[in-house]
């Protein structure tokens, strides 16, 4: 046996023990290969320049993420395996040849985790741009390819960080002492102990980050932002570290709690856990935060921009046609046409343009004029009934185009105005979105309208339709027939726009931003998951001890199972919950920003990483419950 | 009163060759006694003790506890039934390293949900018999291996339990350690009438007992009893050891 196949038959045949490192290993590289496929997708870099720039931006935080994760990983199955790394130093190792074998071993797992990490990769990039064409109603936009510049990239940097961690290793493993070594992690802990100012300054830190992102509006949110993100981080280390130590030990010292029942067994060991796992949560809290904030956002701004399209765009088709225009009666014969088969309303609103001095501007001299029933048709058929209007004889009404996003126009409301001679009282003024032809009009009583014979003839079509979505193909191919698909329905004479279409073309762009902002969010919060995963095992062992001694004492399978339960609860909730918390307040800030309500896209987005969460952990729980159990029975 | 009754115990382990661990054992120990069980390595004295603290289960035969038949148990039962019948007392102590000497004591009593006084009551008294008031508050690594063995004992006895198993608990205890535990467990015997089973190695700490039991080869060998003198009942120890082809350390009387 020469020094080589021991190390490699070390791994082989110690499959169980490595696999936890090279599950996490794994993990790393089909994350960054799978975020590779899509950074360097072709149909990306043609969107715009900077898209592919912010994704090799993100897709070196990942590699600086995945570098830290390894790491970690590495010195916790170090850590474990320090008996048997001192019965080889007793045995007459050097440290040369455990620096060596354990140099070997990680080539060894960093070669094979990065050749099917790759593997797994590809196939699961198949399956997520199947589901995100679906899910997110994307069209061909992310076809498959064969990454090849992806699976360079993944495999060099993923070489290169095994074999930079593995020197990592030497500071690792020095200046352990072979007592040290022999006796293992089987050293006691010290009790943990918390500072009180600490403890204070935690929860100060917390309010204050708090409160102010929660009461600051406007504009200001965003000079808000880095102070306290900054105290927030601070707050929430500090909540680990030392109140969450703080409340245990303070909790320990009821002992009509601290002694009741199975409470013994759990609290004690609590402590512990919070100070060994203190950097965890912090990590898992803030890296989670940022999942949920930046989905939180993503979908959010989605829904903005898709609300707000069919709130302000009440009609599938709308069609304006100048005096000059002759094609009238062919182009709306054509959409006609199209729209045969759907269940549809045409309405025509005739325009007079006619000429009142005291309301014509430099640039629109003429003023439209149209009539209360036309009016009030569109008004119905749009669903703004409330915009209706009842005139009588002289009397006429002031329109003028007004989005939800837009202020009042300050137009005076009541005036006299001078007409071929009559005189017209304006009795209202008021703003909608139904005549998109974004001018303003007079509304006028149906026999004065048709008393008007010196005008210019103007006409504007809606078509309500109430399946607007499914006239997207067709409003591209009309774009197409009446030769205005370059200019965005711009004509010379007329303007042809589709609301199914535009919709479309927003959902399309903004699905890709959007499906590759879910994806890191998924990522980085699976890495959370899977890094509390491996903390969990690295301290299976010493449960496995203490359960087993416990049980020797008697205690039954339900209690075994509370306690456990109550543990692990505690170990994945309360990292999430912080970050739901986090995460919630910060949507509201943006809310505040935006001044458009997040609400439902924020329940949408943090109750389903919480379901996640909570099926990973019925998962997690019932495997490791398994694992003690079967340790004890042994 | 008859507290432990075993019947035709037979532990046999299935394999490649098939080794029979106990054969047909049967043991009976009264209420009150101190019965030390003792033989060569591999004897199945520690396999016997397994089974009466339902921590392993016989292959044939019976074992009645205060009348109860173990075997007839379920899994959840032995559970209870252990914390409430049965005490442990263990080679390497068993104490868990995150809990203070006095948490430690008042495990057992905290499973079964006793009122937090009655549990400082108890702590205390039987922190005072032991001699470990003082160190109730540390931590289990801030104090010795006689310290440590003490609290286990403590934990033992704390919920008054019908019998007290303990396995080999001077084997890690220097002599002048073992023979204060030694004295310890005699004395609550003694005091309390808590009847009482050792497995041990060590023949001073057997001479404490009252009654010992030798087991070869998964055999009932001998019985010896004690008598008034424990210096003749140690010799007498000594001399079956030596029949039995005991190792030599099991014979050295340099402790003595």
């Amino acid at each position: 046996m020469t020094f080589r196949q021991f190390a490699f038959n070390n791994v082989l045949r110690n499959k169980q023990i490595y696999a936890a490192y090279f599950l996490s290993s794994l993990f790393s590289v089909m994350v960054f290969f799978v975020y590779g496929i899509f950074a360097f997708h072709p149909a990306l870099k043609e969107v715009h320049p900077s898209v592919t720039v912010g994704l090799h931006f993100a897709e070196g935080i990942i590699y600086v993420f995945s570098f830290i994760f390894v790491l970690v990983s590495m010195s916790a199955f170090l850590h474990s395996r320090k008996k048997e790394f001192g019965l080889m130093v007793m045995l007459g190792m050097t440290n040369k040849q455990l620096r060596k074998m354990v140099f070997l071993e990680n080539v060894l797992i960093g070669s094979i985790a990065t050749i099917s990490g790759v593997g797994i990769g590809l196939v699961f990039a198949k399956i997520l741009l199947m589901t995100a064409e679906s899910v997110l109603e994307l069209k061909e936009s992310l076809p498959f390819y064969m990454p090849w510049e992806a699976i360079i990239l993944t495999c060099g940097a993923f070489l290169l960080l095994f074999v930079v961690i593995s020197f990592f290793t030497v500071f690792i493993l020095k200046g352990n002492k072979l007592i040290d070594l022999i006796k293992g992690s089987a050293v006691p802990k010290k009790e943990p102990k918390a500072s009180v100012v600490l403890s204070l300054l935690a929860a100060v830190l917390l309010a204050v980050g708090y409160g102010v992102a929660l009461t600051v509006k406007g504009d200001k949110v965003v000079f808000a932002m880095i102070p306290v993100t900054v105290i927030v981080i601070i707050g929430t280390y500090f909540l680990f570290t030392q109140l969450s130590v703080f409340i245990i030990n303070r909790l320990k010292k009821r002992k009509g709690l601290f002694w009741k029942k199975t409470n013994l067994v759990l609290f004690s060991d609590l402590a512990h856990r919070m100070k060994d796992n203190a950097r965890t949560f912090f990590f898992v809290a803030i890296v989670s935060t940022v999942a949920f904030t930046a989905i939180g956002t993503l979908v959010g701004f989605r829904f903005m921009l898709t609300n707000s399209l069919a709130e302000e765009r009440p009609f599938a088709i709308e069609y304006s046609s100048s005096v000059e225009n002759e094609q009238e009666g062919e182009h709306i014969q054509l959409i006609e046409e199209k729209l045969d088969g759907l269940s549809y309303q045409k309405l025509p609103v005739h325009i007079k343009n006619v000429s009142i001095p005291s309301l014509a501007t430099e640039y629109v001299p003429l003023t439209g004029v149209i009539s209360e029933s036309e009016f009030n048709a569109i008004a119905e058929a749009g669903g703004r009934s409330e915009k209706q209007v009842a005139l009588d004889g002289q009397e006429a009404a002031y329109l003028y185009y007004q989005s939800t996003m837009m202020e009042a126009e300050d137009i005076e409301e009541v005036r006299t105005i001078d007409f071929a001679g009559k005189e017209i009282n304006q009795k209202t003024a008021f703003g909608s979105v139904l005549m998109r032809t974004f001018d303003d009009y007079l509304i006028v009583d149906d026999a004065f309208y048709d008393a008007i014979t010196d005008f210019e003839q103007e006409t504007f079509y809606v078509f309500q339709v109430d399946d607007w979505k499914a006239t997207a193909d067709m409003g591209e191919q009309l774009l197409e027939d009446l030769g205005v698909s370059d200019t965005n329905g711009y004509g010379e004479h007329f303007t042809f726009s589709n609301l199914g279409y535009d919709w479309y073309v927003i959902n399309q762009s903004y699905g890709t931003v959007l499906f590759i902002g879910l994806f890191i969010g998924a990522v980085f919060f699976v890495a959370a998951g899977s890094f509390l995963y491996f903390r969990l095992y690295a301290d299976l062992e010493n449960e496995q001890q203490k359960f087993a001694m416990i049980s020797k004492i008697g205690l039954t399978d339900k209690e075994l199972s509370k306690v456990l339960t109550t543990q692990l609860a505690l170990l994945f909730f309360i990292p999430i919950i912080t970050a739901v918390i986090h995460g919630a307040v910060a949507l509201t800030a943006l809310k505040n920003m935006f001044n458009y309500s997040m609400l439902e896209s924020s329940v949408l987005v943090l109750g389903s990483f919480t379901l996640i969460q909570i099926i990973y952990f019925i998962f997690i729980r019932h495997n490791y419950i398994r694992r003690i159990k079967s340790y004890i029975t042994n | 009163m008859d507290i432990l009754k075993t019947e035709k115990l037979s532990k046999i382990y299935d394999g490649k060759v098939t080794h029979k661990a106990l054969e047909d054992i049967d043991l009976v120990i009264e209420e009150g006694e101190f019965v030390g069980i003792m033989g060569p390595s591999g004897s199945g004295k520690s396999t016997l003790l397994n089974m009466v603290a339902t921590i392993d289960q016989p292959t044939s035969g019976s074992i009645l506890i205060n009348g109860k038949n173990l075997l007839e148990m379920k899994h959840n039962e032995m559970a209870e039934f252990r914390r409430r019948e049965l005490g442990f007392v263990f080679q390497d102590f068993n104490l868990l390293s995150t809990l203070t000497v006095e948490e430690n004591i008042v495990l057992p009593l905290t499973l079964e949900g006793t009122k937090v006084k009655e549990m400082e009551k108890r702590v205390a008294a039987v922190a005072d018999k032991l001699g470990i008031s003082e160190i109730l508050q540390n931590r289990t690594y801030e104090i010795s291996g006689g310290q440590a063995q003490r609290t286990a004992i403590a934990r033992a006895i704390i919920h008054r339990p019908k019998m007290v198993l303990a396995d080999e608990p001077t084997g890690n205890l220097d002599s002048k350690a073992s023979r204060t535990v030694m004295e310890m467990l005699e004395q609550i015997n003694r005091e309390d009438r808590t009847t009482m089973m050792m497995v041990t190695h060590d023949p001073i700490a057997a001479s404490f007992t009252e009654r010992i039991v030798f087991i070869k080869d998964g055999k009932l060998y001998n019985e010896i009893q004690r008598g008034d003198n424990r210096q003749t009942f140690f010799q007498k120890i000594i001399d079956v050891l030596s029949l039995l082809g005991g190792d030599a350390s099991d014979l050295s009387s340099i402790r003595v």
